[in-house]
């Protein structure tokens, strides 16, 4: 057997121009499904860790009664004693740190207009401790600082369409958790980008003790948790689930994934832009190799006519030429490896920027991750189509009448 | 009627432009093992397709064609492929060798189909090839043998298997006269010195000069049977 794949994989260089051209088309698949692929996984990457580190956490802890309150008395169905619970999440393995916040909604006003807001009070030395940083674009960060409970981070689209800038002062209107209207004035300390241009035209950011204040209340929406490392997720939420089942109030544990709506949009629709891909490699591999490999058969007609005549049985001309079909894509897809993960490392050393897609502010390195699972499936995409591609045309040479293929010409 | 081929009745006809052509027709012959023969006849004779026939990669129309005993007409292709890949060498006009293999590894190719060790079929082919004297040659691949050494490493791989019966068709239409006359004395030797059977179709009747049988075909029917008095095997 192992004759016969010497013979398979010398026939493959027979028509070494052939052979290159089908070289090229099925490493050309590997590299673009490569790069493609590894972009995608770096949008993706990016994606997540952004997502993470703008705010959202690895894991979040609210009340069980949370996701069914009222949208405008926010603290209703809060954390109550929530320095307990902190408390109790801080000492698990491998979180860095826990972060309260109240996500809440009210009225902005200059005094000449007003509008909407998305509030989110945070704990400012909680953030910069889970690296949970501002995109500033004027100003400063909010301070824990005595007298800096005053002051507000705006987003850049709400701060336009109120006409304001850092140093301004803003009234800020919310329902208290009693169901009050109350208000509080705060300073402008800094305009911000959340790098999504509906969400800078409504949000606001304050100091946790403006909110409490604001809303007439101690307790706090949710635990923001912030791990090492992401991978760690699924780790830590198991065992947060039996030490919040000890506490009095029933808690729930959502993890980044199951709160990243967007992120998952873009990840399908990356995968669905890769599959796609991927199946138009594998008619273009298939489609093309039929055709090449219908012509190495016609050139070798006599020579397979001879393998018949002297008795090669006809199970052993079909797997000779799946062999060499099957090795030409090994070939291919080894050299399309190469030459992927090449291009790859020299796209990501050159430090290439794209413009910001729609829906974003800021432009998006271009790097391409080497991803084992994508060199794996490309490799084996190929190599598949290639083999597949075969069968009709060793099938075919197999059922040659030897009489007829002895007088090919 | 006995022996290693038998020839029994054997026609065949082709279609061709709404008519059929006659290649054989009620053809008859017998072949004892250890013949030295030749087939021999104008073009369109019926020399190939005797040989085809004889050699199980082509089926009679008519009649029927034993073997070695085996009535070839009865088996299926399986079996058929059997008896060719175990019984029967081949040289073609052509050679038909495997252009990327060298000569030692085409001489092993009939060894290979039978399961022979590496070491087994190393040894035979190159005893083969020894044999035809091309044993310093056996690393060349057929690009660089001449069209003599070609035909000669062709020759090794028809007997390497130990054949009962060895076919080749026109084997020196592609070599000059001082190649073919080389040829045909090789085959002539290997045939007294293994006991093979040689069967051999030509046009050229110089070949003919020293070959103990021949059998002159015409329009598809054997019209001579000739055996020189000093018939050597049997």
């Amino acid at each position: 057997m192992a004759k016969f794949l010497l013979l398979a994989f010398r026939d493959i260089f027979r028509n070494r121009r052939r052979t290159l051209m089908t070289l090229l088309m099925v490493g050309g698949g590997v590299t673009g499904l490569l790069m493609a692929g590894g972009y995608f996984a770096f949008m993706t990457q990016g994606l997540r860790e952004d997502t993470i580190r703008n705010g959202l956490g690895h894991l979040q802890i609210f009340t069980s009664e949370h996701f069914r309150r009222d949208e405008v008395r926010v603290l209703d169905t809060g954390i109550e004693n929530w320095r307990q619970v902190a408390d109790s999440v801080r000492t698990a393995p491998h979180v860095r740190g826990v972060a309260p916040r109240i996500e809440f909604y009210g009225m902005v006003s200059n005094g000449q207009k007003s509008s909407v807001f998305m509030g989110s009070a945070v704990d400012p030395d909680a953030e910069r401790s889970l690296g949970f940083t501002a995109n500033l674009t004027s100003g400063r960060d909010l301070s824990s600082k005595p007298g800096s409970e005053v002051e507000a981070l705006i987003g850049a689209g709400l701060a336009k369409s109120m006409n304001v800038k850092v140093g301004d002062g803003l009234t800020l209107l919310a329902v208290t958790a009693d169901g009050a209207l109350n208000g509080v004035d705060v300073q402008i300390a800094g305009i911000i980008q959340t790098g999504f241009a509906e969400m800078d035209a409504r949000y606001l950011r304050i100091t946790l003790p403006s909110a409490q204040r604001l809303l007439q209340s101690d307790r706090i929406t949710n635990l923001v948790v912030g791990l090492d490392k992401t991978d760690y997720t699924d780790a830590v939420y198991n065992q947060l689930i039996p030490r919040l089942g000890r506490l009095p109030q029933a808690m729930t544990v959502k993890k980044w994934i199951d709160l990243a709506g967007y992120y998952k949009q873009v990840r399908n629709l990356f995968n669905g832009i890769f599959l796609f891909m991927g199946a138009i490699v594998f008619f273009m591999v298939l489609m093309s190799s039929v055709n090449t490999l219908l012509m190495a058969l016609f050139e070798r007609t006599r020579e397979i006519g001879t393998m018949l005549a002297m008795g090669t049985p006809r199970a052993w001309i079909i797997l000779l030429l799946m062999a060499e079909a099957t090795l030409l894509g090994v070939v291919g897809a080894g050299g399309g490896l190469v030459v992927g993960n090449l291009l790859g490392s020299l796209l990501n050393a050159s430090g290439l920027q794209l413009p910001p897609p729609p829906g974003y502010t800021v432009g998006i390195p271009f790097r391409v991750l080497h991803v084992p699972w994508i060199m794996a499936g490309s490799s084996i995409l190929v190599i598949f189509s290639l083999a597949l591609a075969s069968i009709m045309p060793a099938v075919r040479a197999s059922r040659l009448r030897i009489v007829e293929a002895l007088a090919h010409v | 009627m006995s022996g290693l081929v038998s020839v029994e009745g054997v026609s065949r006809r082709f279609p061709m432009d709404h008519r059929e052509v006659r290649a054989l027709d009620d053809a008859n012959l017998r072949i004892e093992a250890g013949e030295f023969l030749a087939i021999a006849g104008p073009s369109g004779s019926g020399k190939s397709t005797l040989l085809n026939l004889m050699g199980c990669i082509d089926k009679p129309t008519t009649g029927r064609i034993v073997l070695d005993g085996e009535d070839t007409s009865a088996l299926n292709a399986a079996r058929l492929s059997t008896l060719r890949r175990e019984k029967i060498g081949f040289v073609f006009q052509t050679f038909n060798l495997i252009p990327v293999f060298t000569a030692q590894e085409n001489v092993e190719f009939p060894l290979l189909l039978q399961g022979l060790t590496p070491r087994e079929r190393r040894e035979r082919a190159s005893a083969a090839l020894d044999s035809v004297g091309l044993g310093l040659r056996a690393q060349q691949r057929p690009d660089l043998l001449s069209g003599g050494e070609r035909q000669r490493v062709a020759v090794a791989r028809a007997i390497v298997h130990r054949p009962v019966l060895v076919l080749a068709d026109e084997p020196t239409a592609n070599l000059d006269t001082h190649n073919a006359t080389q040829l045909i004395d090789l085959m002539r030797e290997l045939n007294e010195s293994l006991g093979v059977t040689f069967v051999f179709s030509t046009h050229d009747q110089r070949l003919l000069e020293h070959t103990p049988r021949i059998v002159r075909l015409c329009d598809g029917q054997v019209a001579e049977d000739l055996r020189l008095a000093e018939v050597v095997h049997g």
